[in-house]
């Protein structure tokens, strides 16, 4: 589903952030992406959904070479790949079904069809008792929880966490973790960047570790700690 | 299609909701500039018609000798057709020349009342392409036989019309400005309103928005503004117009005001859209530089 090969990112300031990464992420599959913070982990998902492109290297999704990829068609890559942001980038002028709801607006779903997905993603999160709040008054754990529906809402093909659980509790941080696993059991290839030891020790799914820049390992069923 | 239509202005509207202060001058900027473009458009207009007139007035009439036949008046007009600059030549004779002074006099008919016999003269009314030949034209009627008297339009019609016709073009040239000021104000304002929504469309962006998509919103939010600003400009222009023709028509009464319905209808018609253009111009110019991917 994701390969890339001898994958480098420089940015115009001249820091490296991602240094020579190659991988294959099978369709379905669970992956932790960890390292300190610094490591490249936002880099390494902004690539997958061509927020940015490589300095050098390929990166390929789901057969596309996204370096090839042209300028028009990359809003349709991005309708395959849900990404909740370590920032949220929620909108706060809105409430919560119309956050979810401007997902499939923006490819142009029927209202009804609207109505009836968003419904349905927003119970199975559990937030439709909130479906009429404004995100600004939901709590943290709320606030990521929507997110996530938003990602999922128009069943994307992969979906990419950058730090869900990041200052939750460990309970709420199970809680949604146990949603990415269910999302990932319908068949979506999830990929979550995580400083998470409690969570990524729990999962038992495979690892890649980033440090400064550079792969330095990838197990399956791995654990946080370096050995 | 239509689905998204509705999703665009709903849109739209939401944003000027929202910037209301922002919407609330771009409109009062947008409505102040097309009053102003307006003005100078009434103006130009009016000029025009007075053009027209003065123009019209650029005659020679060539008064007849009250012995000619037929056939030497037929030989008259083609001789005076065929000198150069002469535009048309046309007869009136005596008959019609009466008949005009009596539709002229309606008010004082009693003038007319003792006369028996026709006293005026046939004659040929002659136009001209341009003021300047009117002068020579004449000498050469006037050479003519069975031309009793030559008359034309003097140095004051020409002078007057060189006069209005820089005022026409300092007008359109003024015009051209504003428009061009007004498009870049629009462009600012709506460069604002984009700003203030770089992070929406940058959610836009990455939920999968097409670049289209995300302009479509403030195009019709420009066209919106534009015809919002149009109808009220023309709404002032037209209160406002109406007061100083009436009182201008009480102090030079012998100017001809244009006041008629489709006169206006024109004016509407051109800051219509003129305020749209610059609405969606403005916007589209404004959109062409934001990012999609910014991150
Ligand atoms: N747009 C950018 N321009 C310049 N440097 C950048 C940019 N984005 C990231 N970097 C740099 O690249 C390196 C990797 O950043 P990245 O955000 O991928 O780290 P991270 O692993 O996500 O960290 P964290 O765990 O804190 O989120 C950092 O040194 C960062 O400063
Ligand atoms: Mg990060």
């Amino acid at each position: 589903m994701i390969r890339m090969f001898h994958v480098f990112k420089t940015f115009p300031n001249k820091v490296s952030a991602l240094w020579d990464i190659s991988i294959h992420i099978k369709k379905g599959e669970f992956v932790f992406l960890i390292g300190p913070t610094g490591a490249g982990k936002t880099t390494f998902l902004k690539l997958i959904y061509r927020g940015i492109l490589p300095s050098k290297g390929q990166v390929i999704v789901d057969g596309v070479n996204l370096s090839r990829l042209k300028q028009s068609y990359v809003p349709f890559l991005r309708r395959e790949i849900g990404v909740v942001f370590q920032d949220f980038k929620l909108l706060y002028d809105r409430n919560v079904f119309e956050n979810v709801a401007f997902s499939l607006r923006v490819t142009g779903v029927k209202n009804a069809i609207i109505k009836k997905e968003v419904n349905e993603i927003l119970n199975i999160i559990g937030l439709s008792h909130k479906k009429n709040t404004n995100p600004h008054l939901l709590s943290g754990g709320e606030q990521q929880k929507l997110c996530i529906a938003r990602a999922v809402v128009s069943r994307p093909l992969i979906l990419l966490t950058d730090e869900p659980t990041g200052n939750l509790d460990p309970d709420t941080s199970w809680e949604i973790m146990k949603l990415l696993f269910k999302i990932n059991i319908w068949g979506t290839t999830v990929i979550m960047a995580s400083h998470d030891k409690l969570m990524v020790d729990r999962a038992q799914k495979r690892v890649i570790r980033l440090e400064q820049g550079r792969l330095v390992s990838d197990t399956m069923k791995g654990v946080y700690s370096k050995e | 299609m239509i689905r998204n239509l509705f999703f665009y202005i709903r849109e739209a509207f939401f944003s000027t909701k929202k910037n209301g202060i922002i919407s609330l001058a771009t409109i009062v900027c947008l409505t102040a500039t097309l009053i102003i473009v307006g003005i100078f458009l009434i103006i130009s207009l009016n000029i025009n018609i007075f053009i027209a007139n003065l123009e019209s007035q650029l005659i020679a009439v060539a008064y007849l000798t009250d012995d000619l036949s037929q056939d030497e008046i037929e030989k008259l007009v083609q001789n005076t057709g065929g000198l150069e600059g002469v535009k048309g030549v046309d007869y009136v004779s005596k008959e019609e020349a009466l008949q005009r002074l009596k539709e002229d006099l309606t008010e004082h008919k009693e003038i007319l009342a003792g006369i028996q016999e026709n006293p005026l003269p046939s004659s040929l009314e002659i136009t001209v392409y341009d003021s300047n030949y009117l002068e020579e034209a004449s000498y050469q009627i006037s050479q003519f036989k069975g031309i009793e008297e030559v008359n034309y339009g003097g140095q004051l019609t020409k002078n007057l019309l060189i006069v209005f016709e820089f005022i026409r073009k300092a007008g359109l040239g003024i015009i051209l400005v504003l428009l061009f000021v007004s498009i870049l104000i629009m462009f600012a304002v709506i460069k604002i309103s984009v700003h203030s929504r770089q992070e929406e469309i940058e959610i836009m962006a990455l939920v999968g928005a097409t670049n289209w998509f995300i302009r479509w919103p403030f195009i019709i939010e420009g066209f919106f503004k534009g015809l919002i600003s149009s109808l009220l400009a023309f709404a002032v222009l037209g209160k406002a117009y109406q007061y100083f023709s009436g009182q201008a028509k009480e102090i030079i009464p012998f100017i001809s005001i244009n006041l008629e319905v489709d006169f206006a209808l024109r004016i509407g018609i051109i800051l219509l859209f003129l305020g749209i253009f610059i609405g969606v111009f403005g916007s589209m110019l404004s959109l062409r530089r934001i990012s999609y991917e910014k991150l």
